[in-house]
């Protein structure tokens, strides 16, 4: 088991994951009803997609640490509802989705040339993007505002067809990840992210690799903006420090090496499902929102010490 | 050529460049920029950035990252007016314990990530969470008493220091500033958090025992971010968001100052310049009247243009 452990770090998260859900329906029975699925889906939706969008970045290695996901998807939501979706916008999920994915792309993209040509270290660069998009944000939504009633945001909140929507858009980054793991461009992402130099040497575009890494992360934290508006229904201006903080508490609960080079988009989802069972049992179990930050705090710390206990022997360089 | 290069290394000669061309700019083109108040009130808030930023230095230097800032400040804003307003302690006996309680869960913190080799970034997430929420747990979220008054008299900018007309927090951070450079680079603890950034194998294998170089780092940052947190409370008042601005502004003051984010490079000189040349920036564009949202924009591609000037990494064709 232990080896096992060793060799799949994600393991230990799954396990936490299952433990906390279990804990879940304990503490409230009706939380395991599938007629809650769509419901729980959706608010773990943007969460999930948070954290899989900064994996990408974290993987290729160098310190790369994206603090300007929380933003992109906050850009997303704000664009969809201010514009995308007002009286003269585009209207269609099949239109707009992709719209502000592409923008998505476009900001990560952005941060990658800023990290991989211009050689800022990422958390400098996405940092300033950071400073920048919270400006962008607070200019195009200075006021909160509500989505327009009976669109395909409800929809995508609830049920798509015979589908819920939450699991729809939490399956987009993982599909696209699954189509990347059969190309060059896997392989090649996880050589960067284990030793530039070496990659380099071995006649790996680091550059490249790197740009389309942060701009894979771009688009799918436009993904989550998606997921989020159609949770909320509503501009949700502030608050993105936040998500980029929970992204990257995910991100490392499930194992990924901050080093670069090791681990996976499904360890961060893995993650990002402890990050939300944790909260919803709080509430489950009606904490009181005094004690809300202590006990999350408390149990953030005991879930990756009981992991890293079991894990003790992983190889040197984790402390980076 | 070479002789400025090695300068270059060992002090902030740029920085302190972008720091003075800022101000001239700023003095040439704003009225009254350059006016005894206006010096005294930016450096009253560098100040304050430059103390919150010091923990974060040190940890960077390590080769970590401490997102417990925010939370230590909150918790040493909320106890001390919680003890002295409310509970009528004595002032230096709540701020010893506001010192104390901080250097513990710091300690534990340096503790759990050097013991099990778990990143820092998650562990200070949960520590810092913990921190601020039993604060707030403890008062029950309601929030009575006030700062000790020589806490506002410290940081007022009309304030004088023994008939100086400099603000007594800004003689403090000048002390403290020539007591951490002293530390970092004449003295043995310092070298040998430098050997522990490095390479902590190979510190390990001079004999440097770098557990306790890990405990006693992240304890000294959390206790001064909570010294910082009773500072504010007297700068500006106690509540639980009194710490968010200082999560990634000391990010950015370190890094500005030009200490990397893959450690043992860099120290508090820089960091100190950094949090000038970040305040100097701040006052321009309020003075330039800017809004919230266009300062925010500005700032980030601001930071970016200063820091292209000496913040980049090497090529990788040169470290192969």
């Amino acid at each position: 088991m232990a080896d096992r452990l060793r060799t799949h770090t994600w393991l230990f998260a799954a396990c936490l994951a299952l433990a906390l859900l279990i804990a879940n329906v304990a503490a409230e029975p009706t939380f395991g009803e599938p007629g809650n699925w769509p419901a729980l889906l959706a608010a773990l939706a943007p969460f999930a997609i948070v954290a899989m969008a900064s994996t990408p970045a974290i993987l290729s290695g160098g310190g790369g640490l994206d603090i300007s996901i929380g933003p992109i998807a906050v850009l997303a939501n704000v664009v969809l509802i201010e514009w995308l979706l007002g009286h003269d916008g585009v209207g269609s999920a099949w239109l707009a989705i992709p719209i502000v994915v592409l923008l998505g792309a476009a900001i990560g993209a952005l941060n990658g040339v800023l990290v991989a040509v211009f050689r800022y270290q990422s958390v400098i660069a996405t940092l300033c993007t950071f400073f920048v998009l919270a400006g962008v944000i607070a200019k195009i939504a200075p006021a909160p505002k509500t989505a327009p009633a009976g669109t395909w945001l409800t929809g995508l909140g609830d049920m798509v067809g015979p589908v819920p929507g939450g699991l729809l858009l939490v399956a987009g980054p993982l599909v696209v990840w699954w189509l990347l793991s059969r190309t060059a461009f896997h392989r090649n992402l996880y050589a960067v992210g284990g030793n530039d130099a070496t990659a380099f040497s071995a006649g790996i575009d680091v550059a490249a690799v790197r740009v389309l890494a942060y701009s894979l992360g771009g688009a799918f934290a436009a993904v989550g903006g998606v997921a989020l508006t159609a949770l909320v229904s509503s501009t949700q201006a502030s608050g993105f420090a936040q998500y980029t903080l929970i992204a990257l508490a995910a991100v490392a609960l499930g194992g990924t090496q901050l080093g670069g080079g090791r681990g996976g988009l499904v360890a961060s989802l893995l993650g990002a499902c402890c990050i939300y069972f944790m909260q919803t049992l709080l509430g489950a179990l009606e904490v009181s929102s005094a004690w809300l930050n202590f006990v999350y705090g408390c149990l953030l710390v005991a879930g990756v010490v009981v992991g890293a206990k079991l894990l003790t022997l992983r190889p040197r360089g984790a402390t980076a | 050529m070479s002789q400025a290069l090695a300068l270059q290394r060992r002090a902030p000669v740029l920085q302190l460049l972008a720091l003075v061309v800022l101000f001239v700019y700023g003095a040439a083109t704003i009225e009254g920029f350059s006016s005894e108040i206006t010096v005294d009130s930016m450096l009253v808030l560098a100040a304050l950035l430059g103390l919150a930023a010091l923990g974060q230095t040190l940890v960077l230097i390590l080769g970590g990252i401490d997102f417990s800032v925010p939370g230590h400040i909150a918790m040493g804003a909320i106890v001390v007016s919680e003890l002295y307003g409310a509970r009528h302690w004595s002032a230096p006996l709540a701020i010893v314990l506001v010192a104390v309680a901080a250097g513990a869960l710091g300690a534990a913190t340096g503790w759990i990530c050097h013991r099990w080799r778990i990143q820092p970034l998650i562990v200070t997430l949960g520590i810092g969470a913990i921190s601020a929420g039993a604060a707030i747990a403890w008062t029950q979220g309601h929030l009575t008493g006030a700062a000790p008054p020589f806490l506002t008299t410290l940081t007022t900018a009309t304030g004088t220091t023994f008939g100086l007309a400099v603000p007594p927090v800004v003689v403090l951070w000048g002390l403290v500033a020539v007591a951490v450079a002293l530390l970092l680079h004449r003295t043995a603890p310092g070298r040998r958090l430098y050997a522990t950034g490095a390479n902590p194998r190979a510190a390990a294998l001079a004999r440097i025992d770098t557990k306790r170089v890990w405990v006693v780092v992240f304890s000294a940052s959390a206790c001064l971010s909570a010294l910082t947190g009773c500072l504010l409370a007297g700068f500006a008042g106690a509540d639980q968001t009194v710490g968010d601005p200082y999560l990634f502004s000391s990010l950015t003051a370190v890094i500005v100052g030009g200490t990397t984010f893959m450690g043992a490079r860099g120290d508090y000189t820089h960091t100190v310049v950094g949090a000038l040349i970040l305040t100097v920036l701040t006052t321009i564009l309020v003075g330039k009247g800017y809004g919230q949202a266009d300062q925010q924009i500005v700032f980030g591609v601001l930071i970016l243009l200063v820091v292209a000037g000496y913040g980049r990494e090497r090529r990788l064709r040169d470290r192969v």
